[in-house]
């Protein structure tokens, strides 16, 4: 299907252009705020999926988020690092928790897998809100979270204080982890995980050992999740046990439903059109924004479980059924 | 003295534990025939507790009467989702994944809907029982101990009506192998939606019995599904005996604990004992292999 490999990549292009050119065409510091937000929230959501696409709905992706900006954080503040290793640093620590509990969980299969994260979400929250609180702050959390900079020598210096500077640093990572993703997504690993979401006893009775690949996606979407953390941290400035409760999954998952699931763009989509609905267009539904969240993760679910993705198969395939990435 | 603390904690642990296995003991049956994790459990017995509020607290409804009607709207509206929602989903693949996101879904339109229509504030709902026993050192409420009893004959009419009966047969049946019950002339989906709304009912007259005694909030489905949660993993998923020990062993822990150490403390040593077992007994305490 050279023609519609065509028009998808004329899109992403104009988009970048788009992206790139963003400071000449507005200096709305609001704008640079969303649209920061909405990277972070990309960057969240594609993580979701990765978990997502190895057949497990992670609830406890928020918590892994927090276990990155409290890491990342009190590596900045605590230890001395500078944000630029903080920022890795505190993704490989989420990346490894995550194994752990992907090793103890992922021996039990679909809903066992939901509680468990269900109740690690729980349990990371009481213990960052109870325990330690000298370090984590309990409750009212940590502040002060310091904005990262880079000095080369005395002459360059570049300080990310900024919401226009931040905007191309979150840009920047926003890209890199979703080229990253499609790259794993096209891999032979990623053929694995799409197998093992679809059957799993039948991909192991090729001779794959399923629980191998399971714990390697978990561990994947984590470290992204991390990223996603450590990025909200230093950006708000401000983080707290609640921000990363587990009702906080609850809108990322809208947007990756609404998007695509198990699909590269899908949570790309889903996270801007509907941040950008409802930041830039909603913004006087207040409170019941979240009802028509729930509303419409529900009627996705229900009508369209392919997202908004499916919908140029539709007009720009004859044979839909044909085009689609199975079934 | 020791004696009589003891005895408190365990009767408060008894009356936890027997509002658990309630709720718990619904999520396991619809979890068995449908394969579905209902995560709208909890709003189920939200509802409930507002039915109690405004049929019993506000029209001055007879309490036993309420309990029933607070099982046949919020069964109703179980058939209803299960009909509309949960059902289509069966019918196409990942059930277990779609489903889920579905319900978290639901839950939250009812959470935001509750809110909408009652307030976020806590509600309280007039006791049904007044007055207070004493025995020995021992102080209880009737208004617990009633919930005890009413909670345990309903807990005990179920697994009658589940072992005797001809329709609790059939739901077992179901249970077992849905293509080999179709073929001895079961309507399947009949019954599949009957055991939702059995169950969606159950939580319904958890949330209306406890009612008085906790209060009602909006927000009371998302602390309850947590622990309905515990209990389905600590006594198996799928096992309706299970559902039953499981819901004992929570409240115990839950009552005694906080009799010995702070609530944030007791969760923590809470979960850690769940994963341990589960560590020890991946299918829980009575799940089957």
């Amino acid at each position: 299907m050279p023609k519609k490999i065509g028009i998808e990549a004329i899109l992403i292009i104009l988009a970048l252009v788009v992206l790139v050119t963003m400071p000449w065409l507005t200096q709305e510091t609001y704008v640079f705020h969303i649209l920061c937000l909405i990277g972070i929230n990309i960057i969240f959501a594609a993580s979701l999926n990765a978990i997502l696409n190895i057949g497990e709905l992670n609830l406890a992706q928020s918590a892994f988020m927090g276990i990155g900006a409290y890491a990342s954080t009190l590596l900045v503040t605590r230890v001395g690092l500078s944000f630029w290793f903080a920022l890795p640093l505190a993704a490989l620590i989420t990346a490894v928790i995550s194994l752990l509990i992907g090793l103890l969980t992922l021996r039990f299969r679909g809903a066992y897998f939901l509680l468990f994260t269900f109740l690690f979400a729980e349990l990371i929250r009481i213990l960052l809100s109870n325990f330690g609180i000298s370090v984590f702050g309990g409750i009212p959390g940590l502040t002060n979270i310091p904005r990262p900079s880079i000095e080369l020598g005395s002459l360059i210096k570049i300080s990310f204080d900024s919401k226009i500077e931040f905007y191309y640093l979150i840009l920047l990572i926003t890209l890199g982890s979703i080229a990253i993703l499609s790259r794993i997504d096209r891999s032979r690993t990623g053929m694995i995980f799409w197998a093992i979401s679809q059957s799993e006893s039948l991909t192991e009775s090729i001779g794959i050992d399923s629980m191998k690949f399971k714990i390697l996606g978990v561990a994947i979407g984590c470290f992204f999740a991390g990223v996603a953390g450590s990025l909200y941290a230093h950006f708000v400035g401000i983080i707290t046990p609640t921000d990363f409760a587990v009702h906080s999954v609850l809108a990322p998952i809208a947007y990756v439903v609404v998007g695509g699931m198990g699909t590269v763009f899908g949570p790309v989509i889903g996270t801007t059109f509907l941040m950008v609905l409802s930041h830039f267009f909603l913004r006087e539904l207040g409170f019941y924004e979240l009802l028509v969240y729930g509303l419409i993760i529900v009627g996705i679910i229900r009508f369209m479980p392919e997202g908004l993705i499916s919908i140029p198969n539709f007009i720009f395939s004859r044979f839909p059924e044909a085009s689609g990435s199975g079934k | 003295m020791e004696w009589s603390l003891l005895a408190q904690g365990g009767l408060n642990g008894v009356m936890l534990g027997v509002n658990y296995a309630l709720i718990a003991l619904g999520l396991t049956l619809i979890f068995g025939i449908l394969g579905i994790v209902n995560f709208t459990h909890g709003e189920m017995y939200m509802l409930g507790g507002y039915v109690a509020y405004y049929f019993f607290g506000h029209f001055g409804l007879n309490f036993f009467a309420t309990l029933a009607l607070s099982a046949v709207l919020v069964g109703a509206l179980g058939v209803i989702l299960e009909k509309f929602i949960f059902r289509p989903l069966t019918k196409r693949p990942k059930l277990e994944l779609t489903s889920l996101i579905a319900a978290v879904g639901l839950a939250w339109v009812f959470q935001m809907l509750a809110i909408i229509a009652f307030g976020d504030l806590d509600k309280n709902v007039p006791s049904a029982f007044k007055g207070i026993l004493r025995m020995s050192g021992v102080v209880i409420t009737v208004e617990r101990l009633a919930t005890i009893i009413i909670g345990l004959c309903l807990v005990v009419l179920l697994n009658v009506f589940l072992l005797k009966s001809k329709t609790g047969m059939t739901i077992r049946a179901v249970a077992q192998d849905k293509e080999a019950a179709a073929l001895q002339g079961v309507s399947v989906d009949r019954i599949t939606a009957l055991t939702f709304g059995i169950g969606c009912g159950l939580a319904a007259i958890s949330g209306a019995l406890i009612a008085p005694i906790f209060g009602i909030s909006p927000n009371m489905g998302g602390e309850v599904i947590l622990k309905a949660f515990l209990v389905v993993i600590l006594g198996g998923m799928g096992s309706v005996p299970g559902a039953m020990l499981g819901g004992l062993v929570l409240g115990f822990v839950e009552s005694f604990g906080c009799l010995f150490f702070s609530v944030p403390t007791v969760m923590v040593l809470t979960f850690s004992i769940i994963i341990l077992i589960l560590i020890l007994k991946p299918k829980g305490l009575l799940g089957h292999a």
